[in-house]
């Protein structure tokens, strides 16, 4: 009689002391095990090409002369965007330049192009698979959105224990993050492409693949390069975070300034950040509006 | 060339359950009520003739784009079967078609212009245009070549790098029968291809279809919600409404004896005067109608029994017609080549109409044309056959009939309606 009158008081005091789901112990023991029986198999074959491509992008990114850098982004922002984008890169990356940062400004953008690299190499087919298959579309939402609102601390860490610290945890982290958007976005953009062309399409005898390539991929292309800014966006506020797990570049001058309190050197890092974030931006932006396949319908 | 047996289309989950309730004639409206199911398209039966143009003509909703779709298998009807039949590999089962089959029909034996262009945006002109040869795998070169031969046809020589949006909308559906033109497809299949443009411009492109088909000798199948389309380019039109084919001819049956009042509704706002002939509208030359009044020699004179003091026409032997009197005269005017005259319409009209030349034509001449000779000449234009056999004349009366009764009106349709279960009977 008595237990039963505890049990009740208890149900009404504290509810959820009756039972007690031991996640952390499951989260733990499950990393644990992934730590130890895999650890291996990422370091030899995940790490390598990661690091190989963040180098090649490192090296030849640095063995372009600054100057000639300048001239080469000003031709590019110029056909991308316009002008206007152009003179506006130019004077950024002077800045950086003149700040005394741009090596690390080299660093942070080869971290970027390599998390895009990758992200792009397997977001567009998983992005196409999706907007042909609603049922794999349901099934890679959940994934998405966990990957997406995850606090990047959480999984920093495990990465670190997968692959030590340095960059190529830091790149692992920023491709995990920075890829849902690629995803949706050329989900988004494929399904969007008006039935009117697909059915011109069919109706001239084209193949599905045909359809794909020569209908569907170059009318998603605005709605792509949408999804390919946001990305360069994701991966850049990531590669930032990474400095804490060893990534070098802007980050790690953001990180070793506030260490150090040295509150220059943290800021100077700060506005280096934000003028590449813009530049990148208004480029990408630029190409995604530029592109023959963005000519309206009418 | 393209034959539909029994076709029908229903939308919907379960679209098979919905054909034993259209066999037990439930309407289009009551399926949709019972079993939410769609109707598109009700037992269509009709036959496309190599070489001609055949319109499907209806209200908007009646169905013509889900049949259409059907021939090309871009639907696929949920009963009935479709045939297509050329020289080289004589008659096959579209409706039996595998992806493979299709692709094979789609690429060289049909291909189809779209109400709204449907071009494809990020490729110019001329890459649109070659589209289906792209397809094809074909030499880029060569394409590109019967691409500019196909864009100079439709009047688009030198716009080939434009892109379809600096194009105006009839110059966008000049592209796109181009498109459909340059893999040589023998049958064309066009959804309202002119009825998203100005009246003008549509006129226009109906002329230059009609040269262009005669020109290449394609088959088309053609869609249109407007009969005075239908009835300027079709050799053959069926009517569609609520997605059954309710009556099949060619236009001046159509025009002379609308099976259904929908039909007749059509009619009523139709032009009639490119589609009535002479042979239509015609006072016959037959006793009932003319009197024997005198006898010359070789030509024996007949009168109008409604008009004994008027014209009066001489046949010879033969029934050839050798004079037309005018009253009080004894010597025949000239008799001269309706045709002929007509070419010359606007020049005579500024001198004055002529009272001493009597026009002739066939039967196959239509009211249009007829009206035209009319405008240079008072007296009665008189019908003959190829021998110069007489089978009538038009005067006033014939031609006002012809404008406001011939074609067949409401009351008359309802009599045929009641007696003639209207039923998309075969090929007219
Ligand atoms: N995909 C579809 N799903 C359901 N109903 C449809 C579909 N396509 C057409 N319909 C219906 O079928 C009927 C015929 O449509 P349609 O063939 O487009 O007519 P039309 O081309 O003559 O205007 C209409 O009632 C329309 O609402
Ligand atoms: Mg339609």
């Amino acid at each position: 009689m008595s237990e039963l009158l505890d049990f009740l008081r208890l149900l009404f005091t504290d509810p959820f002391g009756l039972f007690d789901i031991p996640m952390r112990e499951w989260v733990s023991d499950a990393v644990g095990w992934i730590v130890s029986n895999f650890r291996d198999f990422f370091r030899s074959h995940v790490s390598p090409p990661v690091r190989g491509v963040m180098e090649t992008f490192q090296w030849a990114l640095s063995s372009v002369p600054p100057l000639i850098f300048l001239a080469l982004l000003y031709i590019i922002a110029w056909r991308a965007a316009s002008w206007r984008v152009a003179v506006f890169a130019v004077i950024a990356f002077a800045l950086i330049g003149f700040m005394g940062v741009w090596d690390q400004m080299i660093v942070t953008l080869s971290l970027i192009a390599t998390g895009v690299f990758f992200c792009i190499l397997i977001g567009l087919p998983v992005g196409i698979l999706c907007s042909r298959s609603d049922w794999f579309y349901a099934v890679v939402r959940p994934i998405l959105d966990i990957m997406q609102t995850t606090p990047p601390f959480v999984y920093l860490i495990p990465a670190v224990m997968l692959f030590s610290i340095g960059n190529v945890p830091g790149l692992v982290a920023t491709i995990i993050f920075a890829m849902p958007p690629m995803i949706r976005m050329t989900n988004l953009g494929i399904r969007q492409v008006d039935n009117d062309y697909i059915e011109a399409a069919i109706a001239f005898g084209s193949t599905p693949l045909q359809i794909l390539t020569k209908v569907q991929i170059p009318l998603a292309l605005p709605t792509i390069m949408a999804g390919i800014n946001q990305t360069i966006m994701l991966s850049l506020s990531m590669v930032v975070i990474a400095a804490i797990i060893g990534a070098g570049g802007l980050g790690l001058e953001v990180y070793a300034g506030l260490e150090r309190l040295n509150i220059g050197q943290a800021f100077v890092g700060g506005i280096a950040i934000v003028l590449l974030a813009m530049v990148l931006d208004r480029i990408t932006q630029g190409l995604g509006e530029k592109g023959p396949a963005s000519r309206a319908k009418d | 060339m393209i034959r539909a047996e029994g076709v029908t289309k229903v939308f919907g989950k379960n679209a098979g359950s919905a054909i034993p309730l259209l066999e037990q004639g439930k309407t289009k409206d009551e399926i949709q009520a019972e079993t939410g199911h769609i109707v598109g398209v009700k037992d269509a039966n009709f036959e496309l003739e190599p070489g001609e143009v055949f319109c499907i003509m209806g209200l908007s909703g009646s169905g013509k784009s889900t049949l259409i779709r059907c021939v090309n298998r871009l639907i696929d009807p949920t009963a009935g079967r479709i045939f297509f039949k050329d020289r080289e590999n004589g008659e096959r089962e579209i409706t039996a078609m595998n992806d493979a089959e299709l692709r094979e029909l789609r690429k060289h034996d049909m291909s189809m212009v779209f109400q709204h262009f449907a071009l494809f945006p990020h490729r110019t002109v001329l890459a649109n245009t070659i589209y289906g040869l792209e397809i094809q795998h074909r030499n880029a070169e060569e394409s590109q070549q019967v691409g500019r031969k196909v864009l100079d046809m439709v009047g688009l020589g030198g716009w080939e790098d434009a892109y379809p949006h600096e194009l105006s909308g009839g110059m966008q559906q000049r592209v796109g029968l181009a498109r459909a033109l340059a893999t040589e497809a023998k049958v064309l299949l066009m959804d309202e291809p002119f009825s998203a443009l100005d009246p003008l411009i549509k006129v226009n492109m109906q002329r230059e279809l009609t040269r262009i088909q005669k020109e290449l000798d394609r088959t088309i199948l053609f869609i249109t919600h407007d009969l005075d389309e239908a009835m300027r380019i079709g050799n053959h039109i069926a009517i569609m409404d609520a997605g059954e084919v309710v009556q099949i001819g060619n236009p001046e049956d159509i025009l002379v004896n609308p099976k259904t009042e929908y039909v007749a509704n059509f009619v009523e706002h139709a032009d009639p005067t490119g589609v009535l002939t002479a042979g239509t509208i015609v006072l016959p030359f037959d006793d009932t109608q003319f009197e024997r009044v005198a006898e010359n020699g070789e030509l024996v004179y007949y009168v109008r029994r409604s008009h004994p003091e008027g014209f009066r026409f001489g046949i010879d032997r033969k029934r050839r017609l050798q004079a037309v009197v005018r009253p009080g005269h004894h010597e025949s005017v000239e008799i001269a080549p309706l045709v002929q005259i007509a070419e010359h319409a606007a020049e005579i009209a500024r001198t004055g109409r002529r009272d001493d030349i009597a026009l002739r034509c066939d039967a196959q001449t239509v009211l249009r044309t007829v009206l035209k000779g009319r405008s240079c000449s008072t007296v009665p234009t008189v019908v003959t056959d190829a021998d110069g056999r007489l089978r009538g004349i038009i005067d006033e009366p014939e031609l006002i009939h012809g404008i406001l009764e011939k074609r067949g009106h409401r009351e008359h349709a309802e009599a045929t309606a009641a007696d003639e279960k209207p039923s998309a009977g075969g090929a007219g």
